[in-house]
């Protein structure tokens, strides 16, 4: 009989060639994007490839202050901050609240909110923007988080609640016994409870949140209160003839980002991978 | 998913109170937004003068207007290219890397580093890449002797839709790898050794065991690619915005153009009423199948 691992060894390393070539086309754009990032426009042109002959640190001063890049830094954390603080917060309220307690509609109100799972946040951009004026909303930060924080309830309301649902409320259970009221149950052993799991859920938003791009460039006139994304596009418009200048924003917008994400990776991957999960 | 139906903590109409928040925040901007389009949707409204009701007119030239239909078999077409770019292709990746040997998880790690970019990012990210006078695509066709493919990807009406599903599937095919990897990872190894032991090969193995444990994932990776697709707008907006000559008009662009850069507010509502019923249509059209062959349950 053949030995399995020592006719694998060949299969694997074909897997490894393979996968890593893949892997390295896939991440080159955005090597080539940061290499670009230092070099000047004629050498851009003619050697696209190569390291840059000079790294340019200047390229980014340059278009960090041109882009205003500090302020939709800004504003982008600001934007996605209170809103992820106030989508998971009231999502995890929400799914103690239709799993634990009961009340009249709950069923129902529990359907409602997952409308927003089939429709895509584009159905209401005209609409929205009406009301957002009649509250005088419009222009301000606040027209990017509350919508923003609106339509992420639905996938996190229903995360939680799946979350809530599979653990059994023994020690709930065990704290009513003991008098507790249903706001100390839910402050003091709930939401410990399901900590992991609003974590992972405050991921998920913060990467949807920080990118959004419709509401944005909707619901916001005013230079100083755009957030990185529609920054970024404007930038691109104004320079895009300046291409080293538009691979410093780029960079500078991006890198930060990734930087994170290698260091949170196993809990981005795992946190979008249960959104998708039954 | 399992149920703890067990009996609970508290009734009573109080208890509502921990899901008011929750419910006026998506009222107010999710349900009356859905609720006030069906009134717009039947006005001329330019978004200063009051909305004048005109019946069924903004619905008549709807089915007239040739660049929303196109919009219907562009987005179409999008999804039609993402479903094997991104979901077979995240597939294939998601096996090719299922190795707990010394460096997978870093290709893993990077492969799926294009879903933490923005998509305005990606999207200008591509502009350069696909550009026909620097861009790096045909700097490599040039470097290996292919000026004649070379051509302006994005400004031309045969290449640009082609052009933004491969941007589309760079960005998300990560993701639908991940959503496979979880599954293969709940696998049983020994199911593979037993194969392995009556004779079948890797690719017997992949068609007879993995496709089909897999079927779970595959239909939640097409649910997500096909409501997903039918909003897709940002990738759009930034790399063509439609063009050239509405060849990659979408629904999404085309209601923004309408409403916003047209003042027609009345028309680009019926227009989203349309793009809603038709993506709840769809949707629930395949929960229903899904649900027949008992695979995804809400």
């Amino acid at each position: 009989m053949w030995s399995a691992t020592e006719r694998r060894r060949p299969v694997e390393w074909l897997q490894f060639g393979l996968g890593a070539l893949i892997v390295a086309a896939m991440f080159y754009p955005t090597v080539w994007m940061v290499l670009s990032a230092f070099k000047s426009n004629r050498e851009i042109f003619r050697d696209p490839f190569g390291l840059p002959d000079e790294w340019r640190w200047s390229n980014f001063s340059e278009a960090w202050a041109q882009g205003g890049l500090g302020g939709l830094y800004v504003n982008s954390m600001i934007v996605t901050l209170v809103a992820v603080t106030l989508a998971v917060g009231c999502a995890t309220a929400a799914a103690f609240a239709f799993s634990r307690l009961e009340f009249p509609g709950r069923r129902w109100l529990y359907r409602l909110l997952l409308i927003g799972l089939l429709l895509p946040p584009p159905v209401v951009a005209i609409p929205l923007f009406g009301i957002l004026r009649d509250l005088g909303l419009l222009n301000t930060l606040w027209a990017l988080i509350l919508p923003g924080a609106a339509w992420s309830l639905s996938l996190t309301v229903f995360v939680m609640y799946g979350y809530f649902n599979s653990v059994r409320p023994d020690m709930e259970e065990a704290a009513l016994l003991e008098g507790a009221s249903t706001w100390q149950i839910f402050r003091d052993i709930s939401v410990p409870m399901v900590w992991p799991s609003m974590l992972t859920m405050a991921i998920v938003n913060t990467i949807n949140i920080w990118n959004e791009l419709m509401f944005a460039l909707l619901f916001i006139t005013d230079d100083d209160k755009r957030t990185l994304p529609v920054g970024l596009i404007r930038f691109f418009g104004r320079y895009s003839t300046d291409y080293a200048m538009v691979f410093a924003a780029l960079t500078i917008t991006t890198v930060p980002i990734l930087a994170l994400y290698f260091l949170l990776q196993r809990h981005v991957i795992a946190g979008l991978s249960s959104t998708a999960m039954d | 998913m399992s149920e703890v139906e067990g009996k609970r903590l508290a009734t009573g109409r109080i208890n509502l109170l921990f899901a008011l928040p929750a419910l006026t925040l998506f009222g107010l901007f999710v349900l009356l937004p859905i609720g006030s389009s069906v009134w717009f949707a039947f006005t001329k409204w330019n978004g200063f003068t009051t909305p004048e009701a005109v019946g069924f007119d903004n619905f008549r030239r709807a089915f007239r207007d040739t660049v929303h239909l196109w919009s219907y078999v562009n987005v179409t077409l999008y999804i039609l290219g993402t479903l094997v770019l991104e979901v077979m292709f995240g597939l294939v990746i998601a096996v090719l890397l299922n190795s707990d040997r010394f460096g997978f998880g870093l290709m893993r790690g990077m492969f799926f580093s294009p879903m933490i970019l923005s998509m305005t990012a990606a999207g200008v990210l591509w502009t350069f890449v696909l550009d026909y006078r620097l861009g790096l695509l045909n700097a490599v066709l040039e470097s290996v002797g292919r000026e004649e493919w070379t051509r302006p990807w994005l400004s031309e009406s045969a290449t640009a839709l082609i052009a933004i599903m491969v941007v589309s599937g760079w960005r998300f095919a990560g993701f639908y790898m991940i959503i496979f990897f979880a599954a293969l990872r709940r696998i049983p190894r020994n199911i593979y050794e037993a194969a392995t032991l009556d004779g079948a090969g890797p690719v017997r193995q992949f068609f007879t065991i993995t496709l089909p444990l897999l079927r779970a994932s595959m239909m939640t990776c097409i649910l997500l690619a096909v409501t997903g697709g039918f909003a897709g707008f940002d990738l759009f907006f930034t790399l063509t915005n439609g063009g050239p000559f509405n060849a990659t008009e979408v629904p999404a662009t085309w209601i923004i153009r309408q409403g916003f850069d047209n003042n027609q507010l009345g028309y680009a509502t019926a227009l989203t009423v349309i793009l809603a019923v038709v993506v709840l249509a769809v949707a629930l059209l395949f929960l229903r199948i899904s649900e027949r062959v008992n695979v995804v349950r809400y």
